[in-house]
């Protein structure tokens, strides 16, 4: 076969060791099974969505009984490719090969009969059904016996190490629990080809050293697991080899794990040509204290502690980013911040005390919020955008009982010419509106009135290009207009470079805080597995 | 067959709920047409006898505005509901709850003065339906339990109270042993419009329009409708949801409550079992064909306050009066599938790219 | 009270709770899948309607009970179709499926009316079973149709909790995406299960019509339809405790007219209000139950879906 792989011999260990549950050091050479040729071979794949090339000739080669990376941005294609795998789309050009066989799909049955499982981000269990059941759910015998199968369940799962009770409902358990048994839905299925979308993120640290000895074990069986993420850590971890993709492409493939190099890959991932966020440029000086937090403490449904005493303040005109994997607490603070969810403790704006304060007053204190969710949350999908748009003033600009129709029409039409909102018609439902569009409708709303306080959670997520800068251009200029930003974000580089003071959390606690300007991807990674307290940490 | 499914249009069709419920009425009346032609009916004399039978005089307008009343009534409750996404599937029974309220007054104090008696009545009716609503929307409110199942089995407990008072206590000594309560004082009747129709067609006018119009252009109806569109952006917002919900669904309740109180005072003038006549039921296909916007709903009170009249006046003919039902809920079932080709199309291919693109591709 | 009243109140309790019975038992098949169906009341009447005229035709009740069955579950195909195919709103389907059921059931049987009863359905005489005091008189004595109706009830129970297709339903009934995902056929699952039920709730027409009350008049179903709707959720969603349910509601309806018999000094009508208030009380305990755990209903019921919105 034609060597289209060139390795990429770029010197130096990885900049993160994980020595707890790496899979290297002596034990490599046996955990992957000899070589016999390449479980996956994609080739070319090209996929087109209306407005967007998710995938523009990626390819995919995956060794058979390894654990191979797929790395790369958000909007790298990741996702997209692994569908095409799925059998969930169906690739506009390009070929697919399983163990040396052509393969076309067309529904996921397809895939699954040939041997592929994939173990989506968002769980696809029944609640109300018990591990057995979730396994064995449309590949079940005609006549169920319970306790044969249960056995055969139990027994799937000891063999790869998947500690689970096969006879417990799914709603009882652990999200770490639940992802071990979506994995052993596709062994149930004898799946060959494993592919783990971003697995970790839901995961606490115990669980993915667990999940690390799982997918060893797979591969050892000679099963081919592929492992998406963007996190170089857990890459070097648990990989044997690794392929980026950047923009729709595959930028490099079979990357030997053992000799990657964090800043090397970051450039590929990222690509030295695209403009990554610009780190902000100073012109003002933060003010006094606006938003000053202490011991801040959510408790869910369950009774832990979800949010656990945390305590920050940021000064007007500066910009606190939050940095954390996940599920550690970020959104259950925004949203107590913002009064939605109940919450002990705290909360301070200038002289007001909000500890205890309705969303509404929040609101009317300055305090304005630009929730995870838009659509649902910040925005309401079947109204129409003027409706949208006057969430905020339709109190105040009442006239008694009635909405100011005038009125709520120049605010919508005012907001939607200077956040620059492409639309077709005031009335019409937003339901319809991109997601780029959606949110500079929302952050525009939020940042009209001038709020003292703005709490951005996931402001730039799921956005494209020009929509990203948009909204970082909206929100550095609020700081610079004196507004206290609280910027949760999944996005280490738009935090690094948008911040002023960027804080981690872990489990619910602000574990580290550091200096953007004198700290580098890696140490805030580390902090944020909440496993180091990372050197120049200063909370 | 296997390749066909439904694919979301980009933008829904411009005017498509509007062409749906026209799409609905074609669909009616052609199957009426079959089933009117398999029982030897003639369709065309058919359709044009309850033409003529709901608007065809001065009479049969009165008696299309009288009937389209509580079925406005009940459209609007069950719609000021919808507005905010709850069902309230309970107006049969808050209709007669309602009757049931205004004839207790009129049991009470028979004697008033008919400006004193017809206002109190009313106000009973209006009260008798919120009683019988406040139940499930507590239940919601404060339990999260669906409205839907309460509100359908209140309707059947309301039919039974209606039947023991009408066969117990209030039943009529002089009324030959029929299950009816005695009539109500002259003075209680609302005054006449013209022909048969009475003042109540106007009130019901009124408080149709003035709630169409306030769920729409008020702040209230503003938070209703954020409420509706998603009960987390309400609550980002800051509407209260428990209050909000226990407002309108006891408000929906006095709407039906009222339709019962204008049926006793206007046309029933007893009270009997059957005084809600299924037009609780009817509301329902009236707020859904209105699309749960109380602003259209009087225009489809009318439209079905003239097919049912249209089908009594058929019955002459040996024509069943059913034929009105039937074209109703076809009309629903029509329009309905119609809505759906609005926003989707049929489209024949390979299912696996009409799937949403994934996070990676945005 | 003597002997006989006692026995012929076992008999109208066992009566009535098959009639109950079998269109709950359609309405929990579909519930199951996920499909609220409120349309019951419509397609038993339809059902009923469509057994008596071909009794009266035929003579023959077995082709009279293929005909309602047949009858019940092309009205449930609307619903199907217009809910799950097109996957518009359940709840306003299904009431206007039972508006459309009366309707059709009261415009095609108008001449229907004053018909003499073409046939029945007899109880069936078990020998020497049917000779034992009480029990021969009571149980052994019923109808096939209410032999037919607990095989039913039992063959439910046995594919829901036994079979990969019972798993199947009941997967797609708590989350269709899951399903779809594990490669069933969800639309046609709940399309399949709408037909099932409509198909029972005929057959419980059929019964009403050809033995508990042989003959068709408008009205005749008389708001049992929703007695079977809130035996579902009175029986949480079990095929088991909805045929308790069956026999309790059953039995409420049979005191009806025998309450002074008893020397009860109740209103009857007071006592037909129970099974509906005693389903709402279910509901709130099942509410309050569910308040740390998953609730009884299945989770998607009422939930329409389609592929693309994941």
């Amino acid at each position: 076969m034609v060597n289209l792989w060139p390795d990429y011999p770029w010197g130096g260990p990885a900049t993160i060791a994980f020595g707890a549950y790496s899979r290297h050091g002596g034990t490599r050479g046996t955990l992957v099974a000899p070589a016999q040729g390449q479980a996956v071979e994609l080739d070319n794949i090209w996929k087109r969505f209306p407005g967007v090339i998710a995938n523009a000739g990626a390819s995919l080669r995956v060794k058979h009984g390894s654990v191979h990376a797929v790395l790369g941005e958000n909007g790298a294609g990741k996702t997209t490719l692994m569908n095409v795998l799925a059998g969930v789309y169906r690739p506009d050009e390009g070929t697919l090969k399983l163990h040396g066989e052509d393969q076309s799909f067309a529904a996921p049955a397809d895939a699954i009969a040939a041997g592929v499982g994939m173990v989506h981000q968002e769980f696809r269990l029944v609640p109300t059904f018990s591990v057995t059941e979730n396994v064995v759910l449309g590949a079940a015998p005609r006549v169920l016996n319970r306790s044969a199968l249960e056995d055969q369940v139990a027994a799937l799962a000891e063999r790869f190490g998947l500690a689970t009770d096969p006879r417990r409902e799914v709603w009882q358990l652990s999200m770490g629990e639940r992802q071990r048994v979506e994995i052993l839905k596709a062994l149930w299925r004898d799946a060959r080809v494993l592919i783990l979308d971003e697995p970790t993120a839901v995961l606490t640290p115990v669980e993915a050293e667990e999940l690390g000895r799982i997918t060893a074990a797979m591969a050892a069986d000679g099963r081919s697991i592929i492992f998406i993420s963007h996190k170089l850590d857990e890459v070097t971890a648990f990989c044997d080899e690794a392929t980026v993709l950047r923009g729709g492409e595959t930028v490099a493939g079979n990357l030997a794990v053992s000799d990657l190099d964090a800043g090397r890959l970051g450039e590929l991932m990222v690509g030295e040509a695209t403009a990554v966020s610009q780190r902000r440029v100073r012109t003002t000086q933060p003010g006094a204290s606006a938003l000053d937090v202490t011991e801040l403490r959510v408790v869910d449904l369950h009774g832990r502690h979800i949010v656990d005493g945390v305590s920050l303040s940021i000064a007007s005109g500066e910009v606190l980013g939050i940095a954390g994997i996940a599920g550690n607490g970020q959104r259950p603070l925004a949203d107590a911040l913002a009064g939605l969810i109940p919450s002990t403790g705290s909360v301070q704006s200038g002289i007001h005390d909000l500890s205890s304060a309705s969303p509404n007053e929040r609101h009317r204190r300055g305090l304005s919020y630009v929730p995870e969710d838009r659509i649902g949350v910040g925005l309401a999908p079947r109204l129409s955008v003027a409706d949208n748009a006057i969430m905020r003033t339709y109190r105040t600009d009442a006239q008694g009982l009635l909405i100011d129709q005038d009125k709520s029409v120049a605010h919508a039409k005012d907001l939607v010419e200077r956040f620059n909102v492409k639309i077709a018609d005031l009335h019409s439902p937003i339901a319809g509106l991109s997601g780029g569009n959606l949110q500079r409708l929302l952050v525009g709303r939020e940042v009209d009135g001038n709020p003292t306080v703005l709490i951005a959670a996931q402001p730039t997520r799921g956005l494209d290009v020009q929509g990203v800068a948009a909204i970082q251009r909206v929100l550095l200029e609020q700081a610079e207009a004196g507004v206290a930003i609280l910027l949760i974000s999944e996005d280490l580089d738009e935090l690094l470079a948008l911040s002023d003071r960027l804080a981690v959390m872990h489990e619910g606690k602000i574990v580290a805080e550091f200096d953007p300007d004198k700290t580098t991807r890696g140490d805030v990674g580390v902090a944020m597995t909440g496993a180091v307290h990372a050197e120049g940490a200063s909370a | 067959m296997r390749n066909l499914r439904l694919v979301r249009r980009e933008t829904p069709l411009a005017g498509g709920q509007f062409r749906a419920v026209l799409v609905g009425v074609v669909i009616a009346l052609l199957v009426g047409v079959i089933l009117l032609l398999a029982t030897g009916n003639n369709p065309v004399s058919t359709y044009l006898r309850m033409l003529d039978g709901a608007f065809g005089s001065p009479r049969a307008w009165s008696n299309t505005l009288t009937r389209a009343v509580p079925l406005g009534l009940a459209g609007l409750a069950v719609a000021v509901a919808g507005s905010m996404g709850l069902w309230n599937i309970g107006a049969e029974g808050q209709i007669i709850a309602g009757a049931i309220g205004a004839a207790w007054v009129a049991r009470l104090a028979p004697d008033l003065a008919g400006p004193l008696l017809i206002p109190l009545m009313l106000l009973g009716a209006v009260l008798g339906g919120a009683v019988l609503a406040l139940g499930p929307a507590l239940a919601r409110a404060r339990l999260g339990v669906s409205e839907i199942i309460t509100t359908l089995m209140l309707n059947e407990v309301a039919i039974r109270i209606v039947r023991y008072l009408v066969n117990g206590p209030w039943k009529d000594p002089e009324g030959n042993n029929f299950p009816i309560a005695p009539e109500i004082p002259d003075q209680a009747k609302l005054p006449g419009l013209f022909e048969r129709a009475n003042i109540g067609v106007l009130i019901a006018a009124v408080v149709v329009g003035l709630f169409g119009w306030l769920v729409s252009r008020s702040a209230w109806g503003y938070e209703l409708r954020i409420a509706g569109s998603s009960e987390r952006t309400a609550e980002y917002v800051g509407i209260s949801l428990r209050t909000k919900i226990l407002t309108v669904l006891v408000m929906s309740g006095m709407f039906a409550g009222l339709a019962g109180g204008i049926e006793l005072t206007g046309s029933a003038s007893r009270l009997v079992e059957g005084v809600a006549g299924g037009w609780g039921f009817a509301g329902i296909i009236v707020a859904a064909l209105a699309l749960m916007r109380p602003s259209g709903v009087a225009a489809v009170a009318v439209a079905f306050g003239a097919v049912q009249i249209g089908g009594l006046s058929i019955q002459t003919q040996g024509v069943p009066a059913a034929i009105a039902d039937i074209l109703q809920a076809l009309i629903l079932f029509g329009a309905l599938a119609a809505a759906v080709f609005g926003n989707y199309k049929l489209v024949r291919g390979e299912p696996a790219t009409t799937l949403d693109t994934a996070g990676g591709a945005a | 009270m003597n002997e006989q009243t006692l026995i012929g109140l076992v008999i109208a309790i066992i009566e009535f709770g098959t009639l109950l019975y079998l269109a709950a038992l359609g309405e929990l098949i579909a519930e199951k899948a996920g499909v609220l169906n409120l349309g019951v009341e419509g397609m038993m009447a339809f059902g009923g309607m469509a057994a008596f005229w071909a009794g009266v035709e035929t003579g023959n009740p077995w082709i009279a009970l293929v005909v309602a069955a047949i009858a019940g579950t092309a009205l449930a195909a609307v619903h199907a179709v217009i809910s799950v195919v097109l996957g518009a709103d359940q709840v306003v389907s299904g009431l206007a499926l039972t508006i459309l059921g009366l309707a059709m059931a009261a415009f095609l049987g108008k001449d229907l009316v004053s018909k003499p009863v073409g046939t029945q359905f007899r109880e069936l005489d078990l020998g020497p079973l049917s000779d034992i005091p009480w029990i021969g008189e009571t149980l052994f004595s019923m109808s096939a149709l209410s032999w037919l109706a607990l095989a039913l009830g039992v063959a439910t129970w046995f594919v829901f909790t036994r079979t990969s297709t019972g798993l199947a339903l009941r997967a797609v009934g708590e989350s269709a995406a899951t399903a779809d995902a594990a490669g069933l056929p969800v639309v046609r699952t709940r399309v399949i299960a709408v037909m099932i039920g409509g198909a029972l709730a005929g057959m419980s027409g059929a019964y009403l019509t050809l033995l508990l009350a042989p003959g068709w008049s408008e009205g005749t179903t008389a708001g049992r339809g929703w007695i079977a709707v809130a035996l579902v959720i009175f029986g949480a969603w079990r095929p088991g405790r909805v045929l308790i349910g069956a026999l309790l509601f059953g039995g409420l309806i049979a005191l009806e007219p025998r309450l002074q018999t008893f020397g009860v000094e109740i209103s009857p009508i007071l006592l037909s209000m129970l099974p509906y208030l005693l389903t709402i009380g279910v509901l709130i305990l099942l509410s309050i139950r569910s308040r740390n755990r998953p609730s009884a209903a299945p989770a998607a019921i009422g939930q329409t879906w389609r592929r693309e919105e994941r």
